[in-house]
């Protein structure tokens, strides 16, 4: 399987002179699940930004399923949530949004009720899809955002920070279809609690835009020190039995340590 | 921000914001919402040509008087309408007020060394009546339609690309607006004690505008880049609502086009 995405020597510096990422090269396969992650201001809206073809890069490419360097291309076959709901929520009601990917990028009318109808069910959006988006909730906002973005069906997923502001229920809801994609994704999120239930590989992005580490879930999350240097605190599970367990057996998620310690406790 | 000035724009943003999403309007059963948008938007079209093509005074109160009736047929509050369409004539006869003493003719008032005609004051009253007949037309098929099925009908009539992006993206832009300012204001608030005086005021809403202006150029970015996402890069290509055109709709056809003729008919005669 080769790459969908392969960015090599990205920078990008925004008008003002901020460098937000730098010198970035990096490829992602088809049907990989990475997680890119970071402390707050590191850059990984802008790498998000960078590699869905939404920023131009001051320098450096991007190529995307390894034909071609223009996002435009490939829209429909890149899913692209950014951090803000507020910003996909345009429309004058909830139903009008989530249809507008696939009116857009060229969806048959009946794919896209049925394919608006299913995500809409999944996330809780059925009673919502008449009203206008401003009065949702922050939460139902997040939902109907994810939910804009998982109507075309892209092949690439690039998501930065899906669980922001929904409830429990919901992340988990989010959470599953994002496990259950059948193509590529790439979490974009400050927060490791996740990381271990959506990806297989950690792509670690330090405070000056570059690239710090980019490894296996375990090796990365693991290592205190590679994250406290970046601003970042493992996971509460990593951090529970850190030091008593090795490092090869610490649980990475909450339902491995449950199991871990049912299993130690008989 | 509090005060006078702080409530106002709290009050004119919310209002405005609801105003602009008449979804329950939309999704009334009236005449216009059952009817095929393409010929909503045709008709109600050539109804607003037929307004900007007059130049009287009486025929101009009857194609209001043809709107209010559109409306009431609609299921469209007329005060919901009012608030929709008023702010735009009121702005343009502040513009064209001069005219009441530009316009020479016969003299109706005369105060300050100044001279009021009454084809002044007639051209003003023309002016206002026609855009106001005109953006209340406009609004109403806005109002009874959803707004995606307006683009598409725009599209499915071969209107220009160039010219069903701009309304498009215009008509988007402004709920962006309003709601950008109603949270600036809502922050500002929930960070304001005590009342502030009127001058104080208008110095908080200086400083308004200008945070303003750049959030707004900020959220228009963010907002770009996530139409751009799903495919906002191409031309706008909303599902289509269209359906089988029946006597109704024949019937709205026939109504624009004796309103168009007529119009013509009485400003350059047969």
């Amino acid at each position: 399987m080769g790459p969908v995405i392969e960015a090599r020597g990205l920078t990008h510096a925004y008008p003002d002179g901020t460098t937000a990422i730098q010198d970035v090269t990096v490829s992602i396969d088809e049907g990989e699940r990475v997680a890119v992650i970071g402390a707050n201001g590191s850059g990984k809206s802008t790498l998000q930004l960078a590699l869905g073809g939404l920023v131009e890069p001051t320098a450096g490419t991007v190529r995307y399923f390894d034909e071609t360097t223009d996002a435009e291309a490939v829209r429909d076959r890149l899913g692209v949530l950014l951090q803000d709901p507020d910003d996909y929520l345009f429309n004058t009601t909830v139903r009008e949004d989530l249809e507008y990917g696939p009116a857009q990028l060229g969806m048959s009318r009946e794919a896209a009720t049925q394919r608006v109808a299913h995500v809409a069910a999944e996330l809780g959006l059925d009673a919502l899809l008449d009203r206008p988006p401003f009065r949702l909730s922050g939460g139902e906002k997040q939902r109907a955002a994810v939910a804009s973005v998982l109507a075309f069906e892209p092949d690439v997923l690039l998501l930065d920070e899906p669980f922001g502001a929904v409830d429990a229920h919901y992340r988990d809801r989010i959470l599953k279809l994002v496990t259950d994609h059948e193509g590529t994704v790439v979490l974009f999120t400050p927060s490791l609690d996740v990381v271990a239930d959506v990806a297989d590989r950690v792509i670690v992005v330090g405070p000056d835009g570059s690239i710090a580490a980019d490894g296996s879930v375990r090796d990365v999350l693991t290592d205190s020190t590679l994250l406290q240097a970046n601003g970042l605190r493992p996971p509460a599970t990593v951090t529970l039995f850190e030091g008593i367990l090795d490092a090869d057996d610490v649980p990475l998620t909450v339902s491995d340590a449950r199991a871990y310690l049912l299993d130690e406790l008989g | 921000m509090t005060g006078v000035v702080g409530r106002s724009v709290e009050s004119i943003t919310g209002a405005l914001r609801t105003v602009f999403t008449a979804e329950q309007v939309a999704s009334a059963d009236g005449l216009l919402q059952r009817r095929d948008p393409r010929v909503a938007v045709c008709s109600v079209a050539g109804l607003a040509l037929a307004v900007m093509i007059t130049r009287t005074i009486a025929v101009t109160l009857c194609f209001g008087a043809v709107t209010v009736i559109l409306a009431r047929l609609s299921a469209v509050p007329l005060r919901r309408l009012l608030a929709r369409s008023l702010a735009v004539p009121l702005v343009s006869a502040v513009i064209v007020l001069p005219q009441v003493v530009v316009l020479p003719g016969d003299t109706l008032v005369r105060a300050f060394g100044l001279s009021v005609t009454v084809d002044g004051v007639a051209y003003v009253v023309l002016f206002t009546l026609r855009v106001g007949v005109g953006v209340a037309l406009l609004s109403l098929i806005v109002m009874t339609t959803p707004f995606s099925a307006v683009v598409a009908a725009m599209r499915e009539l071969h209107v220009p690309v160039a010219l069903v992006w701009v309304i498009a993206v215009t008509y988007r832009y402004l709920f962006l607006f309003f709601d950008e300012l109603q949270r600036l204001v809502l922050a500002r608030n929930s960070r304001t004690t005590g009342r502030s005086s009127l001058r104080g005021g208008w110095r908080d809403a200086k400083r308004l505008v200008g945070t303003f202006l750049l959030r707004t150029l900020d959220r228009g970015e963010r907002v770009g880049r996530a139409m751009q996402a799903r495919g906002g890069a191409r031309p706008p290509s909303p599902y289509s609502r269209s359906r089988t055109v029946d006597r109704g709709d024949y019937a709205l056809v026939a109504l624009a086009v004796i309103a168009v003729v007529g119009s013509g008919v009485v400003r350059w005669g047969l």
